[in-house]
């Protein structure tokens, strides 16, 4: 299991908090009380591979991913630094908690046929977007995102 | 429109199409519930074998991994055959079929086919990825570059080194492997979720629809009871429900029936409530149950007994009665009315006697006694002497209470188990059981007295007579008809012998009546049939012999007798009563020839038509108006006619003797001729005949017919003659048959004479013949005085 997920998933107030925080960002206006409309982007996940436009836009980004399957896919997003991204020692996936400070959002796994949004803040940089479950980074399950200004 | 109402069908047995509805609602939902269970079973079952396998797939792609690294590091290992059970389990998986066995795992299992597109999508991908798999597996093996197989499953591994490339494949293949698991686990879940909800549903209609009909089926039954109940509280009838044990069920009726609580009824109630007489009809009616009506008493609140008829129905293998039951009805009224009209058909309504029927079945009942035990009955037949007399002088009012004065004398002399009873009119009877001649004639006895002991009716006092006929019969067979008839020939023979008295029946009375019975029939019918004819005999005046009048004389020519002389029909008319009607003929025909002849003008002046009156006819009454209203039919003068009483009827004791002669005196002085018939052969006294309106003394053809030879003869017609002169009245001779009789009577002083002599008693056309040529004669010698 992933960290950045796992911390939500096992942490119960997480639950309860998360409606809480989404409620209260959504008050701030992230939606349009400021005036600007969150960029949506399309990502596509399929066995074995990810597919989304190079570049985005800084700022606010909804990613809407969709997993054309068939098997159960999830979504990480993080920030590319200077060293590539670390494996476990299972040598098949990505340490997570390695990289938690660069992870900027996460979607749990879905099954096919699943449609879900991740609502992001994107500062200008290059991210990578991939699919952390068991060999699936290896499969070719990952994509990298480059947000300008 | 016109709305009909539903028709009430109480006895309907409607309650079984609801329960039918009931029932196979509850079946089909059942059915229903129970084949998507099953279905639904099999389904999960199969799941669960799919998700086993699935997993196990999971195992084996780790498990060839290691042995393709054994097998690679020459160690002992078999990753073909890993491999192989891969595919085939990947295939099975897929499109159904037989899951080969792990040696030492597990055993072979049967899968369907994987329903559902994202299951079979993964284990499809599955199938690809374990092609893969193997077929990198079997590169590394051979030395051959892994990198050279075909990705078929879209990887994209970029992966140089071939056992993390063979990993890498792993990875997926286990991957996919457990979560088309979780995939088939999940369908499951939503199955059993679905059948759950199904169950619910399905529960929950059936419930519901269940709860519906049935309630329908409790309004039905609820209508149909309350129906019924009402049908039961309201009917004026009383049911019952008895078996062995007693009452097990009354309805609320009994409360208005019998006043009774339905405690008091119930169980050995009934037994107590029954008259003791009637509990074997009812107890039997309980035991067995055929017989169709009973009618048994039942005492009410106030000790009253309630006469009630059953219907008897034997439900005693009806599982919802077992016991007999039986609908009742009070019939008291009924019941009473029969008593009282069977009372009425038995007793006479004036004295509330026992009448002549009741009579006449006690008499029955104790004749087949005497037969089986020998005993001695007696019946006396009682007829009041005198009776008539009151009933005319005082009116049917004092006749009827003269009657109930005298029944309940008779009632308090006779003993308890006697019967006395009225058979109509002023004859009475008396049946003795356990009797003696002894004890019938001392009853007998006691009734004489106690009749002529004076009754106070209308402030008046009456003292009366019977007449007894007896009859004893001692043992044997007999007939209550018989003994009656005897009865009444012995009280026809105790009048004969002179009334207030009794007769013992003895067998030669039976011929006598039988012969006096006889002829009153014969009398009656010839009176019908004009029989009868009246002749005349002149009577002639023995100064100018000179027809001066004619005795009418009853004749009787029956058809099989022939010519019956007036002494022997006279005597049973009077017995019999026939001398009434005989006499109003004689009236009739003597007083209507009587007028015709005047109106011919071949009467003689003085002429008398004389009539004889019996005694019986005095004595009945009711001579005078006849006489009057016979004048008055045919106008002939009073003056012309005569009546001739005897001489024992005018001077008889009593009541009717007095008004025999009231009347002849009425009559007398209507100017109707009375003569003393036979006078000198009873025992009147000079003093009665004083007294007597008569104008003629006929001397009787007994003293006539020695008149010539025997002196006592003459001197009694002297004596006669000279009395009748005395009283101022003329004698008449009877029974002249020669010119010696005639001689003689006229030297003795008689006036007037009858017999052969003159003329025999003639048919009315001979006597107008003798009349008319008396008048021819007359007239010529009229002619030759005149002329002389």
């Amino acid at each position: 299991m992933r960290p950045a997920t796992q911390l939500l998933r096992q942490n119960w107030l997480g639950y309860a908090i998360a409606p809480i925080v989404l409620l209260a960002l959504t008050g701030c206006g992230l939606y349009g009380g400021h005036g600007t409309a969150a960029q949506v982007v399309r990502v596509t996940e399929r066995d074995f591979k990810i597919s989304a436009p190079k570049h985005v836009r800084a700022g606010d980004v909804v990613l809407k991913v969709g997993n054309h399957g068939p098997d159960h896919h999830e979504l990480i997003v993080v920030r590319i630094g200077r060293s590539p991204l670390p494996f476990r020692t299972d040598g098949m996936t990505i340490d997570e908690d390695a990289v938690r400070r660069r992870t900027v959002g996460a979607l749990d796994p879905a099954g096919a046929g699943a449609t879900r949004s991740l609502r992001l803040r994107l500062a200008p940089g290059r991210y990578v977007i991939f699919c952390n479950m068991s060999g699936h980074y290896l499969g070719g399950m990952h994509r990298t995102l480059v947000v300008g200004r | 429109m016109i709305r009909r109402a539903a028709p009430f069908r109480p006895f309907a047995v409607g309650s079984r199409r609801p329960i039918a509805a009931v029932l196979l609602t509850f079946a089909l939902f059942s059915t229903v519930s129970v084949a998507f269970s099953i279905r639904a079973t099999n389904r999960s079952q199969n799941r669960a074998a799919m998700v086993e396998v699935a997993a196990r797939q999971r195992t084996l792609v780790e498990r060839y991994v290691q042995e393709v690294l054994l097998a690679r590091a020459r160690e002992d290992a078999a990753p073909a055959y890993t491999a192989a059970l891969l595919e085939k389990s990947a295939a099975v998986l897929l499109r159904g079929g037989k899951v080969p066995a792990v040696h030492g795992d597990d055993d072979e299992t049967e899968l369907a086919a994987a329903s559902g597109a994202p299951a079979r999508a993964q284990l499809q991908q599955e199938a690809r990825l374990v092609r893969d798999l193997t077929r990198a597996g079997t590169a590394l093996l051979a030395g051959r570059p892994v990198e050279s197989v075909p990705q078929t499953a879209h990887e994209h591994i970029t992966v140089k080194n071939p056992v993390r490339r063979l990993r890498v494949l792993a990875a997926l293949t286990s991957n996919v492997s457990l979560n088309a698991a979780r995939t088939i686990a999940t369908s499951t879940d939503r199955n059993v979720s679905g059948l759950i909800t199904l169950q619910i549903v399905l529960g929950i209609a059936g419930l519901a629809a269940s709860l519906l009909l049935g309630w329908a089926l409790a309004t039905v039954i609820r209508r149909q009871t309350v129906h019924f109940r009402s049908l039961v509280t309201s009917s004026t009838d009383l049911v019952l429900v008895i078996d062995e044990d007693g009452c097990r069920y009354v309805s609320p009726s009994v409360e208005a029936i019998l006043g009774r609580h339905e405690i008091e009824v119930l169980g050995d109630g009934l037994r107590h409530c029954v008259h003791p007489d009637d509990i074997p009809a009812v107890e039997a009616a309980a035991a067995h149950g055929d017989a169709h009506e009973v009618i048994f008493r039942v005492s009410n609140r106030f000790g009253e007994w309630r006469s009630l008829e059953a219907h008897v129905t034997d439900l005693r293998r009806d599982r919802h009665i077992r016991g007999v039951v039986l609908n009742a009805r009070d019939i008291t009224e009924r019941v009473e009315l029969e008593q009282e009209l069977t009372r009425q058909a038995f007793h006479d309504s004036l004295t509330d006697l026992p009448n002549r029927a009741l009579f006449r079945d006690r008499l029955d009942h104790a004749l087949a006694r005497s037969r089986r035990g020998n005993e001695v009955i007696a019946v006396l037949l009682i007829d009041l002497d005198g009776f008539k007399h009151v009933n005319d002088s005082l009116g049917h009012d004092a006749g009827d209470e003269l009657l109930r004065q005298v029944a309940q004398r008779f009632d308090k002399i006779t003993r308890t188990g006697d019967t006395v009873a009225r058979f109509g009119g002023d004859e009475f009877a008396i049946l003795l059981e356990n009797a003696s001649e002894e004890v019938a004639i001392t009853l007998a006895h006691r009734v004489i007295e106690e009749v002529a002991s004076p009754v106070t009716v209308g402030g008046r006092d009456f003292s009366l007579g019977a007449s007894i006929g007896i009859v004893l019969h001692r043992g044997g067979a007999g007939q209550s008809e018989e003994l009656v008839r005897q009865a009444d020939v012995a009280m026809y023979a105790a009048k004969e012998a002179g009334r207030g008295r009794f007769e013992v029946f003895r067998h030669d009375m039976t011929r006598q009546l039988g012969e006096l019975l006889g002829l009153e029939h014969e009398l009656r019918l010839g009176l019908e049939r004009g029989e009868f004819q009246v002749h005349y005999q002149p009577a002639v005046d023995l100064g100018s012999n000179a027809i001066v009048g004619v005795e009418a004389l009853l004749r009787w020519t029956s058809p099989t007798r022939g010519s019956v002389p007036p002494a022997q029909f006279i005597p049973v008319a009077e017995t019999t009563g026939v001398i009434k009607p005989l006499g109003e003929f004689v009236l009739r025909e003597a007083f209507g020839q009587a007028a015709q002849w005047l109106r011919d003008g071949v009467l003689p002046d003085p002429f008398v038509m004389w009539v004889n009156l019996s005694g019986k006819q005095l004595t009945a009454g009711g001579v005078a108006p006849l006489v009057l209203r016979t004048l008055a039919a045919t106008g002939l003068p009073p003056s012309m006619v005569g009546l001739e009483v005897t001489e024992t009827a005018i001077v008889e004791d009593g009541p009717s003797g007095a008004r025999a002669r009231a009347e002849l005196e009425e009559l007398h002085e209507h100017g109707v001729r009375i003569a003393i018939d036979d006078f000198g052969t009873g025992f009147s006294s000079l003093g009665h005949l004083r007294r007597l309106p008569v104008d003629l003394i006929k001397v009787d053809r007994s003293f006539v017919q020695g008149i010539e030879h025997d002196a006592k003869d003459a001197a009694i017609t002297a004596n006669l003659a000279s009395l009748a002169h005395a009283l101022g009245v003329l004698a008449i001779a009877e029974g002249i048959e020669s010119e010696g009789q005639l001689e003689s009577v006229r030297k003795l002083g008689c006036d007037l004479a009858q017999g052969f002599l003159f003329a025999r008693p003639a048919p009315a056309e001979t006597v107008t013949r003798l009349l008319a040529e008396q008048g021819r004669r007359v007239a010529l010698r009229s002619a030759y005085r005149e002329s002389a």
